[in-house]
């Protein structure tokens, strides 16, 4: 009974925590842009999340190792520290973004001034993430970012189209009215897949399952999170897709705020609608914020071999307390100085993508090193996906900066 | 445990080092030898920063500092994943729990509380 609750719990934490800003910022676009012709991109996306999740969590689970230990033993010292730094500068801005966006959310409830929200969610995170344990801070904002399903519903409501939502489905090439069209869609497709993989999802779930202490016998309980709970996070990414491309298109919305979400369930449900779009977006935001500021912490310590973990008490664990704190208030002085969080959401996706290779290959090698693994090493199942995902995040991160700069990030 | 036997570049170079207790206490940053045999397993940012790029050494110096603590390879007790010693990280010099980031991190409330 206690391990089927665990199962259950897990699976809505991970559904709940699946969605942050960027990925609220890009599926609303893809939808409002291209209508339901990036919908394969989630499939493509989540499959891909799935095989690297479950890979992470395994290895977690059986050796007891969390990502940058075994990017440094892989990799060596010096490439390694490359991609600590690369890693933890795109957790920073991610960590940024969502900081800004809740301010947004706030001032979209209450009015006010937006610098002095930014101040009180910098209090707020801090506060929690200090005194709140690690389970309950995955539980609460994992459970309570299950609010977005509004989305989904309101997706559904506002879709008539159900011929052209499966075929959006099959991978195509829209027709388009401008060449230059086809690069915005490219950029998309690698922008949507990238904010879908994002690689701190990886590092924040390895170092979960070892601070929830996690043994070979939990091979299962992975494979199932991973594959069910990622599975129905996706729908949250399809149904901000159906928003986009059913109401936002026709009307000619093109989001720039992520307010702009919370019109599909507004109008559909009225008051209601949008005060639980705003309360789901609120809890994901937050988690993913809390999540990216540990997610650097969690690096450092794996990196350099520090005492870390929320299972320990601070006292124990100095550098690692110190660590996230700093990276809150880093992220709070860039978003202080005014700038764009949509613009920064759009930087971090793509600086995600250019790194996700980094931190993808020393997974696959360990997941796959009998030595290491024993009998638990990689199938032909999770190999056979595990390279040819390798080589679709290389492709995707050799497209990355070429397209936001042809695209002029996106804009055509 | 026999030295020569140790594929000593994966083995032992850049793993997690664990005091008696399971406390982290830094990595493998670089291996002493006397011929063929590990004499000592060398941690700290003095000799982790060798291993980069000149310009690259000097900044890391200049944020994390140089300190080495030698620990005798006598000291390590099993090498599975992880490198375990024989002693408690603080009779070795390896303990977190001084300096100034253990200072201000003990100040704030319920600091010793998990």
């Amino acid at each position: 009974m206690k391990k089927i609750l665990e199962i259950f719990l897990g699976i809505l934490t991970a559904m709940g925590g699946f969605v942050e800003i960027g990925e609220l910022v890009f599926s609303l676009n893809a939808g409002a842009k291209f209508r339901y012709s990036l919908l394969w991109v989630v499939v493509l996306g989540t499959v891909g999340i799935i095989v690297y999740g479950e890979m992470c969590g395994r290895i977690a689970a059986v050796t007891e190792q969390p990502v940058f230990t075994l990017i440094r033993e892989r990799a060596g010292y010096t490439a390694g520290l490359g991609t600590l730094i690369a890693a933890n500068l795109v957790s920073l801005l991610t960590c940024t973004a969502e900081i800004g966006g809740l301010a947004i959310l706030i001032k979209l409830l209450f009015g006010g001034n937006y610098f002095l929200y930014i101040v009180l969610v910098l209090v707020f995170l801090l506060v929690c993430v200090w005194f709140m344990s690690f389970q309950v801070i995955e539980r609460v904002f994992g459970l309570l970012g299950l609010l977005m399903i509004v989305f989904v519903v309101a997706g559904v409501y506002l879709t008539q189209d159900w011929n052209g939502v499966a075929w959006g489905f099959v991978p195509s090439i829209p027709a388009v009215e401008t060449s230059s069209d086809y690069f915005v869609y490219a950029y998309f497709v690698v922008a949507l897949t990238s904010s879908i993989m994002l690689p701190y999802e990886t590092y924040f779930y390895a170092a979960g399952a070892i601070e929830d202490g996690w043994n070979p016998s939990d091979i299962t309980l992975n494979r199932i999170i991973v594959i069910i709970g990622f599975s129905l996070g996706a729908l949250l990414s399809i149904g901000l897709i159906l928003i986009g491309g059913s109401f936002l298109k026709p009307l000619l919305i093109e989001p720039q705020l992520p307010g702009t979400a919370a019109l599909g369930p507004a109008i559909v449900f009225g008051k209601w609608g949008l005060i639980v779009g705003v309360l789901g977006m609120f809890f994901a935001f937050a988690g993913a914020a809390i999540e990216n500021a540990l997610t650097g912490a969690y690096n450092f310590a794996h990196f350099f071999g520090w005492s870390w973990g929320k299972f320990r008490p601070p006292k124990d664990a100095p550098r690692f307390n110190l660590a996230w704190i700093v990276m809150l208030l880093a992220a709070t002085l860039i978003i202080l100085t005014g700038v764009d969080p949509v613009q920064v959401v759009e930087y971090s996706i793509i600086f995600a993508v250019v790194i996700l290779p980094l931190t993808y290959f020393p997974m696959l090698l360990v997941a796959r090193d009998k030595d290491y693994m024993g009998h638990f090493a990689n199938g032909w199942l999770a190999d056979i996906f595990g390279w040819l995902y390798f080589v679709i995040i290389l492709l995707a991160a050799l497209a990355a900066i070429p397209l936001l700069i042809i695209t002029h990030g996106g804009e055509g | 445990m026999t030295e020569g036997y140790l594929d000593m570049c994966r083995q032992v170079l850049d793993r997690q080092v664990i005091d008696s207790n399971h406390i982290p206490c830094g990595k493998v940053d670089d291996i002493e030898m006397n011929g063929n045999k590990i004499t000592a397993i060398l941690i700290g940012n003095g000799v982790a920063s060798e291993r980069m790029p000149e310009l690259a050494r000097a900044v890391s110096r200049k944020i994390f500092g140089d300190r080495v603590v030698r620990v005798p390879w006598s000291e390590v007790h099993v090498i599975t994943h992880e490198i375990k010693l024989k002693s408690r990280a603080v009779d070795l010099g390896l303990d977190e729990r001084q300096g100034w980031v253990f200072e201000l991190i003990n100040k704030l409330p319920l600091a010793w509380k998990k």
